[in-house]
């Protein structure tokens, strides 16, 4: 299958099927029998083009006439053009020229690509794919190379409908983990190209997920968080916070909430809040511990740190970030800094750098160093043995291959659970979970099969490795998972496998292990229930 | 004749020279562009590749530059490709006999043209030279040349029958791909050609080479000045080709990958962020809400 089939009418490109996906270790291997994956009703297919892999993440409605698919054609072809002007892609245009321009397709990305790996080596998903469907449409509709010039550099496709609907799945299938992009001895980053594709199909046509852009960058910036918490919600939320940590901690913590010049301005992902309270509420305890001057914001925007802006859509992504930069700004904090959140981390410390400017520089961190600061500085008493058990730590690749925050997590880690153990590969070398770019929120229609089975396998098999001299469920064991996308992926992927059943493996933060290290507190801070 | 090959020399290093300077310029001067950076394990130790400024708790303070140790290192990966040893060793060793072909005959042409200054000040190149810069520059001249031609042209056909025969490579290879591989094959035999058969100790070259500089043009031998003309075609060919990865990679590495200049308050990259910040956007999605500016919801 060469990239220029992407045009050509077919029921199916391609049919994943349980068989191809790489092997499990025990106890999923030999005697498992994979889930089937869920087909998509009749309505569905009638009415999405599901032609790609038989699996939907945004769900184009197919067009009524000819006319409308030339007008979406037409449409993606002067969003094409934007994106390769300086007026309107100065964000990433250099990045991007370079990674069009400079490719060899020698191909030594390919291993790297969790989802290639993990289908059995589907085409569609080769890390150089999608890449070389694109260039090809911009050698023909955009450069307009003549006839002789389009057979030497093999520029030989179709752009219709069949070919656009596809490529807008097709740039939902790489989670922008950027493992690829780190192998590459050019520079060459095939997942830029990819969130590059999004962008066209959002900044252009206006089409994207619903969970990254109504239900996410929309609602955020409407009512305050993707969640959907209101400021209101958000104050219900803190007193029931409050009461949980007076039960674990056996005294009533007051969570800080719009504290005017306060040092730092914590900002969690507002997921946390109603999906792992736990983890927001360890911050507390931990913080207070330390006597650390913080606050919350509940201030709309101010209380949630996700940017989903930063997969697919750059003028959403600029919007989230001044947001947050004026909540700061308004409360006087001296810095910004970010809970266990890849995404978020990535958006708001590194990529807003260059998006914030003036009084709305506000410095920002991560939350990491300084929880570094304060479990290797003796402020909080820890008791080691509180956390006897098998640990693995889980690399957020926004964090670790993006940031490269690598060794506060794990000087913690070696410090407060005795059972610390690597994956392999890890550090910056690590594989996604599977969930990265705004999967691990996506649930349209049979997407969440195929995040489970394909795209975060690689993980789940590096988890199972890792954890095999240990594996009956009798053991209790731990992933350290300190991003909030990445907790969602792992719980999915672990729903999807019954991996806590059959193997005893649970997940969560890196704060719930610090606070159930503490000796201040009245019972185990970490409840081992699963949910 | 022996005005068109020396014409058609100076043209062709003119050539070259003049679209990679247009090209490196074209690149450097696009806009600054958000952050995008990596933080690479390519190699394990190499401590300046993961030095983050994100894992202290005051960022600004940590910021460091590594420029020596990065060259070295892109310097290094130049010229042992280990990357492609380590992910794909058959592919690698073609590859690297190709590129060391063409670091060798870039290397060879530079050599002819220190042979040709050299025997300006009536010092021979031989392997019996007085001088002992004549017998270096033909010793240097005739194993760089030599060596270019060979492994040059076992590159080109390794590489030729791997993107055939290697399904992953030939299901992305274009017929451009396939004459680049034949041309520059027919490039090293010409050279191969011109040293077993009518220079075996070069000398065509660095007599041509002088009078190119002393505009006192010679008589080349038609089997070298089949190889001249080659070359010279080669040099006009690259600039069309992704050769120019040579020189780019560096700026992807630096200008991408390892570029973490904060934006500091009244810094020069503040200025020119505000500028494109200030642009109105043109995207035409509903939520865009075209003419605005990046900032403004």
């Amino acid at each position: 299958m060469k990239p220029e089939d992407i045009g050509k009418q077919s029921k199916r490109m391609v049919r994943i099927s349980p068989e191809d996906l790489i092997p499990l270790p025990y106890p999923y291997d030999t005697a498992y029998d994979e889930p089937p994956f869920k087909e998509l009703t009749k309505e569905q297919t009638e009415k999405y083009d599901s032609s790609l892999d038989g699996f939907l993440a945004i769900g184009i409605p197919k067009p009524a006439t000819k006319e409308e698919e030339d007008a979406l054609v037409e449409k993606f072809l002067s969003g094409l053009e934007k994106l390769l002007t300086k007026e309107n892609n100065w964000t990433f245009l250099q990045p991007l020229f370079h990674s069009l321009e400079y490719c060899v397709k020698c191909q030594i990305c390919n291993d790297s690509c969790p989802a290639y790996i993990a289908s059995g080596k589907k085409e569609i998903y080769r890390p150089t794919y999608r890449p070389e469907v694109l260039r090809k449409i911009i050698e023909k509709y955009i450069k307009k190379k003549g006839r002789f010039s389009s057979f030497m550099t093999g520029s030989n496709i179709e752009l219709n409908w069949t070919l656009l609907s596809r490529l807008a799945e097709l740039a939902y299938r790489c989670t922008l983990c950027r493992k690829c992009a780190q192998v590459c001895p050019l520079g060459v980053d095939n997942g830029l190209i990819s969130r590059e594709i999004r962008k066209i199909f959002s900044q252009e046509l206006g089409i994207a997920p619903k969970e990254l852009h109504e239900l996410g960058t929309i609602q955020q910036l409407k009512t305050g968080s993707s969640t959907g918490i209101t400021p209101k919600a958000l104050s219900n939320i803190i007193s029931f916070m409050e009461d949980e940590i007076e039960e674990i901690a056996g005294k009533r913590i007051k969570i800080p909430v719009d504290k005017k010049g306060a040092e730092i301005l914590l900002l969690h992902n507002a997921g946390e809040f109603i999906a792992w309270p736990e983890n927001t509420e360890a911050f507390a305890v931990i913080f207070d511990a330390a006597g650390i001057d913080w606050t919350l914001s509940s201030e709309i925007v101010g209380y949630d740190a996700v940017n989903y802006g930063v997969w697919y859509d750059d003028i959403q992504l600029a919007r989230i970030a001044t947001r947050h930069a004026e909540v700061a700004k308004k409360l006087k904090v001296k810095k910004i800094n970010v809970g266990e959140c890849g995404h978020a981390h990535k958006a708001m410390i590194v990529i807003a750098d260059r998006v914030l400017t003036g009084n709305l520089n506000v410095p920002r961190e991560s939350a990491l160093p300084l929880l570094e600061e304060i479990v290797c500085s003796g402020r909080i008493r820890l008791d080691p043995s509180r956390n006897d058990f098998p640990v693995t730590l889980h690399d957020p690749c926004n964090m670790v291959r993006l940031m490269g925050i690598v060794e506060p997590q794990r000087n913690i880690l070696r410090k407060i659970c005795p059972q610390f153990r690597e994956m392999d590969p890890h550090g910056v070398e690590n594989y996604c979970c599977g969930g990265g770019s705004g999967f691990a929120i996506m649930q349209s229609m049979n997407f969440p099969d195929w995040r489970s089975a394909v795209s975060g396998r690689m993980k789940l098999k590096q988890i199972l490795e890792v954890f095999q001299d240990v594996i009956s469920p009798d053991n209790k064991k731990y992933v350290c998972a300190p991003c909030s996308n990445c907790k969602g992926q792992i719980r999915e992927l672990f729903n999807y496998y019954d991996v806590n059943q059959k193997c005893g493996i649970f997940y969560g933060g890196l704060v719930e292990l610090i606070a159930n290290a503490m000796t201040d507190l009245k019972r185990p801070f970490i409840e081992w229930e699963w949910h | 004749m022996d005005i068109f090959l020396a014409v058609f020399t100076y043209f062709a290093y003119i050539f070259i020279i003049v679209m990679y300077t247009v090209k490196a310029v074209k690149y450097i001067r696009m806009p600054t562009h958000l952050r995008w950076e990596l933080y690479s394990a390519t190699g394990k130790g190499e401590h300046f590749q993961n030095a983050s400024c994100f894992e202290g708790t005051d960022r600004k303070d940590v910021h460091r530059k590594y420029t020596l140790q990065r060259l070295l290192f892109l310097l290094k990966e130049y010229f042992t490709l280990s990357e492609y040893y380590k992910r794909h060793t058959s592919y690698w060793l073609f590859l690297y006999l190709w590129h060391i072909g063409f670091i060798l005959i870039i290397t060879f042409h530079i050599f002819c043209f220190f042979g040709a200054v050299t025997m300006l000040f009536d010092i021979t190149i031989s392997s019996a030279s007085s001088n002992v810069s004549g017998i270096v520059l033909y010793f240097a001249i005739f194993f760089t040349g030599v060596i270019s031609f060979i492994t040059g042209a076992l590159g080109s056909t390794g590489l030729l029958v791997k993107r055939v025969v290697d399904k992953d490579l030939s299901l992305y290879a274009s017929p451009l791909n396939y004459f680049s591989y034949a041309f520059t094959l027919a490039v090293f035999l010409s050279g191969l050609y011109a040293w077993f058969f009518v220079d075996p100790m070069l000398s065509e070259y660095r007599a041509f080479w002088k009078g190119l500089i002393t505009l006192n043009y010679i008589h080349v031998k038609p089997g070298a000045a089949v190889h001249i003309v080659l070359f010279n075609l080669f040099l006009i060919y690259l600039p069309f080709t992704r050769s120019m990865h040579y020189i780019t990679r560096f700026f992807a590495f630096f200008l991408i990958r390892w570029d973490d200049e904060p934006n500091l308050r009244g810094s020069e990259l503040e200025k020119k962020l505000q500028e494109l910040l200030d642009q109105k956007i043109t995207w035409s999605a509903p939520h865009i809400k075209s003419g605005r500016t990046w900032r403004e919801q």
